[in-house]
């Protein structure tokens, strides 16, 4: 195992990488604006153009910053959901937290239809969708716990969660079947998934979330840490188990939900970075892993987000679509070489 | 020898060219349908019976379709190869479903709406005269386009159905089909140009007997939008359009070639996306559609967005827009019939007139003063 003095040089590696990509996200994009302009609109001198300093402060700015909330939120929910259920396939995705948020979402979006005026009162604002997305995903993951606890086999766990995914896709559907062509629209639009759609008070309140949920995830390292060595020998330990699922649980769900409820379902980075970060750190430990997570997770997000912004084209690519064709061919890459998996 | 040779080239040249006489009886035998714009149907018309063709149900359609109608009295008559035909109709129609709100106006143009029995989602067709029929129960809902409710179809025994698919699969199509019900498909969206939709009028006028009705009705709406595209020709000022609007990250709105782009055009504006060309709308950077169209003067169909609040609610950056500030922001989806079914979409195909001097009126408000906003309100 390498010595802390090898991890921090990793670390400090690790953090000029993102503070390299982060300037790169801001610099790059649709419009050229000259690297003299992107840092006088950055220190907030004035720039050659009025439209190039609303196009960096208000727009790259916020999004960047949401790439760096997104990517370390889902790292580290990936990371907790997989340490909690000890099973490298479990992810806010795969475990419901995502179908969830998408069943809030359609039952405000599309549940117009056919629940009638109940629901057509309930005016679709982007805060109705982001408390509706957040609701669905924290009582599927709550469900699934609630299982958990009766259950005891982590695999039957895991397909229980997939089980409540299929229902909540089911009802999905029907709740489709009847949309009418707009909703559907408004629906599958939000499934694309967006980060430059924050204002600044929105990525305040997502940040207050984010760091609460950070904060738990936090404490939680010492009972992760536990964790690992399987739950009979964690409670030999004096751990509570119950009480620290219930803990990490919460802490997923903020992050995951919040992140879901904010810039619609990601897809990859919450299975992936977990992985990614321990086949190059090489170690189970969370002290080390959650940080490593954090930033992995935030430079990847960055370098998906500077990709489907297709610097100098018109064009923009859904970021979800990228996370997943960027990201998954450099897992199963790092998978090959090593030819293990590091759990 | 030199006559012979000339004499014998005479008479080779006389008898090398193509007797007149002798091909006019085929050009007698049917008649085409005059179509001055409309590219995706033809009709000829044989007396007895009439050939109709849809050459492009859809984008890239490989097939032609061919139909034939034939008059009810000389049905015991005539004799028709079934296979060459995707069906054998007996025109004048008496009862149909129409699956496309954008063909409810034809019917009612051509005093035909009567013979409406059945629709797939009643509540979007905006109509008053069809919503009074629909009212009374004389118009039967039939669920959705993509899954129409064959046994309900069946028990109205309509005598066509016209479907419109975005592709040649459609399986409940397939399903009415083998049911002995044909099914025709309009390709009116398919059409490039505004006058080209609306000429589709003569396809319903064709399987009601009625090609002289349609014809005129055609004339009329084509009168008016070439005599309010003059108009607007000789204005010098050209206003700066936005169009579309934000959803997530991407801004989405008409290329250069749609119609909406053309229409703008006739209108002697100035459509900032004018050059861009291609099939389907233009999926834009936020930042493109910013730094191009910030100062633009008017913004035209924000989406499905239906008031300034909710247009900012969708995105902040929507307010950046001089247009917003302004005031100058029009969309046509809040004329609504009454039960929420959007009047653009119904009336707009087949009354490009309308959209026109709408259009017009928004850039060029010294004109047609006496043209009341038919479409588009200014958001609000």
């Amino acid at each position: 195992m390498p010595n802390s003095k090898t991890y921090n040089l990793s670390f400090l590696v690790l953090f000029l990488i993102l503070m390299l990509c982060f300037l790169t996200n801001i610099s790059l994009g649709s419009v050229y604006i000259p690297l003299k302009d992107v840092f006088n609109s950055l220190i907030g001198s004035s720039t050659e153009q009025e439209t190039w300093q609303h196009i960096i402060q208000n727009y790259r700015l916020p999004k960047a910053l949401t790439a760096i909330l997104v990517g370390s939120g889902l790292g580290i929910s990936g990371l907790l959901m997989q340490t909690l259920f000890r099973n490298p396939l479990a992810g806010p995705f795969v475990l419901g937290i995502s179908s969830g948020a998408s069943l809030g979402v359609a039952l405000v979006i599309l549940g117009s239809s056919v629940f009638g005026g109940v629901f057509m009162t309930f005016l679709i604002s982007k805060w109705s969708i982001v408390i509706a997305a957040s609701l669905g995903s924290f009582l599927v993951l709550l469900a699934v716990l609630m299982v958990s606890l009766k259950v005891r086999d982590t695999m039957a766990i895991l397909i229980i969660g997939l089980m409540f995914a299929s229902i909540t896709a089911a009802i999905v559907s029907v709740l489709s079947y009847f949309g009418s062509a707009q909703q559907l629209q408004q629906y599958i639009f939000w499934g694309f998934g967006s980060l430059g759609n924050l204002s600044w008070d929105e990525l305040m309140i997502f940040f207050i979330i984010y760091c609460l949920g950070l904060i738990i995830s936090l404490t939680s390292v010492k009972s992760l840490n536990t964790m690992l060595l399987g739950e009979n020998y964690a409670k030999s330990l004096g751990l509570n188990i119950k009480r620290s699922r219930f803990v990490i649980i919460i802490a997923t769900s903020l992050l995951a939900g919040t992140i879901t409820a904010f810039t619609g379902p990601i897809a990859f980075i919450g299975l992936a970075i977990p992985h990614l970060t321990r086949q190059v750190f090489n170690t189970s430990n969370h002290k080390i892993l959650l940080p490593a997570v954090f930033l992995f997770g935030a430079i990847v997000m960055l370098i998906c987000d500077s990709i489907a912004q297709v610097p100098n084209s018109d064009y923009t690519l859904p970021i979800n679509a990228i996370t997943s064709l960027v990201g998954a061919p450099v897992v199963i890459w790092l998978l090959v070489r090593k030819r293990k998996m590091v759990f | 020898m030199k006559k012979t040779i000339l004499f014998f080239l005479f008479i080779c040249f006389i008898a090398c060219k193509n007797d007149p006489n002798k091909q006019l009886p085929e050009v007698l035998e049917g008649e085409s349908l005059v179509l001055n714009y409309a590219k995706g149907f033809s009709v000829i018309d044989y007396g007895t019976y009439k050939i109709l063709e849809i050459k492009n149900p859809w984008p890239k359609a490989e097939k032609t379709y061919r139909f034939a109608l034939v008059q009810e009295e000389m049905l015991p008559k005539i004799t028709l190869n079934s296979d060459e035909f995707e069906g054998i109709i007996t025109i004048p129609i008496k009862k149909l479903v129409v699956t496309s709100t954008t063909h409810i106006p034809s019917l009612e143009l051509l005093n035909v709406e009567q013979t409406l029995v059945g629709f797939p989602g009643i509540d979007y067709i905006s109509s008053k005269k069809t919503r009074n029929r629909i009212e009374n129960g004389l118009v039967r809902e039939l669920g959705k386009n993509e899954g129409i409710n064959t046994e309900v179809l069946l028990e109205l025994k309509p005598d066509v159905v016209v479907g419109f698919g975005i592709d040649g699969n459609n399986r409940t199509f397939e399903t009415i089909k083998k049911s002995g019900i044909p099914v025709i498909f309009n390709g009116d969206w398919v059409e490039e140009s505004p006058l080209a939709k609306a000429e589709w009028v003569k396809f319903f006028g064709v399987l009601f007997n009625k090609e002289k009705e349609a014809d005129a009705v055609f004339n009329t709406i084509e009168q008016n939008y070439l005599e309010a595209k003059k108009l607007a020709k000789n204005t010098k000022n050209q206003p700066t359009i936005l169009s579309g609007a934000m959803h997530n990250d991407i801004w989405y709105l008409p290329n250069g070639t749609s119609t909406e782009a053309q229409l703008l055009k006739d209108a002697n504006a100035n459509y900032l996306w004018n050059d861009s060309k291609g099939t389907g709308s233009l999926s834009l950077n936020f930042e493109t559609v910013y730094s191009k169209a910030k100062d633009a003067d008017i913004w035209l169909s924000p989406s499905n967005y239906t008031s300034k609040e909710a247009l900012k609610n969708g995105n902040s950056h929507h307010a950046m827009f001089e247009a917003f500030q302004n005031n100058t922001i029009y969309s046509s989806i809040s004329t609504t019939g009454k039960s929420g079914g959007i009047l653009y979409f119904e009336l707009g195909s087949t009354r490009p007139d309308l959209i026109l001097k709408d259009l017009i009126k928004i850039c060029h408000p010294e004109l047609l003063k006496n043209h009341d906003l038919y479409f588009f309100k200014p958001l609000e």
